[in-house]
């Protein structure tokens, strides 16, 4: 790829972005293709270095803040006229809510995904309850003359004890993967707002 | 290497390598590249949060007929590299204490 077409990707890419952070970015990778090809590195070369237009928009879109997204692509792009400041007033009733609606929306996603979360660590947390309770309180049993009863609670206890093991790693595989899932989210939230502006 | 201490181990990198002259991007790069590899995306993010910090000076000069930005290191920037340096040799310390007392071990 050509360095012009790569960039030119790019930007494509990234063109609901605020404009000062997006030209920015683009000189700067601009100047590091340049600068590679100076060391001796083709243009093709040089551009393959750096990464395939996908990754690089990606890692750029996770870097910048969602607020500022929002912010931009709900700033006016041009001096709006009166009948256009009287219909948005006029439309608020409508708008309004639906805008509160998405944004709760995606805030009840984030609250599910993480209240499944801690159901599982609170599951976790009640078997290593069970198992603590089930060795003391057995062998309060045993010490009790309640020998075989207070056996079967000590292995229950164990027993809980052996689960927990498992449900840790459980949990924490599910918590992880979950973090990594929230990202995703929010960089195809970030992308969406950022592809709307060029279906208008 | 965990994420939080890749991060702040990046940054006094970056500033080791403007330590003694002005440098641009991509010489950053190729200068740290025997020790760590960067990418160019984590290197603008890491210049950036660097000159917010006031650790770094950037000024645009003419290069070959195009513009190259050169970043420059302060005393702020300079101190966190001496900060740096002194947390570590500690660090360093721990760690000859840790592996000699395997050793002695090895050798029992």
């Amino acid at each position: 790829m050509t360095k012009l077409k790569f960039l030119f990707s790019l930007r494509d890419q990234l063109s609901g972005l605020p404009e000062e952070e997006l030209e920015e970015r683009i000189s700067f990778y601009s100047e590091m293709i340049e600068d590679r090809m100076e060391d001796g590195l083709s243009e093709e070369e040089a551009v393959a270095e750096i990464g395939s237009v996908e990754e690089v928009a990606s890692q750029i879109i996770s870097d910048i803040p969602l607020s500022k997204i929002a912010l931009e692509k709900i700033q006016p792009k041009r001096q709006l006229k009166m009948w256009e400041i009287l219909l948005l007033a006029l439309g608020a009733p409508v708008w309004l809510p639906l805008l509160i609606s998405a944004v709760a929306v995606i805030f009840s996603v984030y609250v599910v995904l993480w209240s499944v979360i801690i159901s599982l660590w609170a599951v976790f947390g009640s078997v290593i309850a069970c198992a603590f309770a089930g060795i003391v309180s057995g062998i309060g049993f045993m010490i009790g003359a309640n020998g075989l009863t207070g056996a079967a609670m000590v292995a229950a206890g164990i027993v809980c004890a052996g689960l927990s093991i498992f449900l840790f790693y459980g949990c924490m595989a599910a918590t992880n993967g979950t973090i990594r899932l929230a990202k995703i989210l929010m960089l195809g939230i970030k992308k969406c707002f950022i592809r709307k502006v060029d279906t208008q | 290497m965990d994420i939080q201490l890749k991060r702040g181990l990046l940054d006094v990198c970056v500033l080791a390598a403007i330590k003694n002259e002005d440098s641009y991007g991509y010489k950053i790069i190729k200068d740290m590249k025997p020790y760590i590899e960067l990418s160019e995306s984590t290197l603008y993010t890491i210049l950036k949060r660097l000159e917010a910090a006031n650790m770094l000076t950037v000024r645009t000069a003419e290069h070959g007929g195009r513009l190259r930005k050169y970043y420059r290191i302060t005393n702020k920037g300079l101190k966190r590299i001496e900060d740096f340096q002194r947390e570590w040799s500690e660090i360093l310390s721990i760690y000859k204490f840790v592996t000699k007392e395997d050793n002695r071990h090895d050798e029992a």
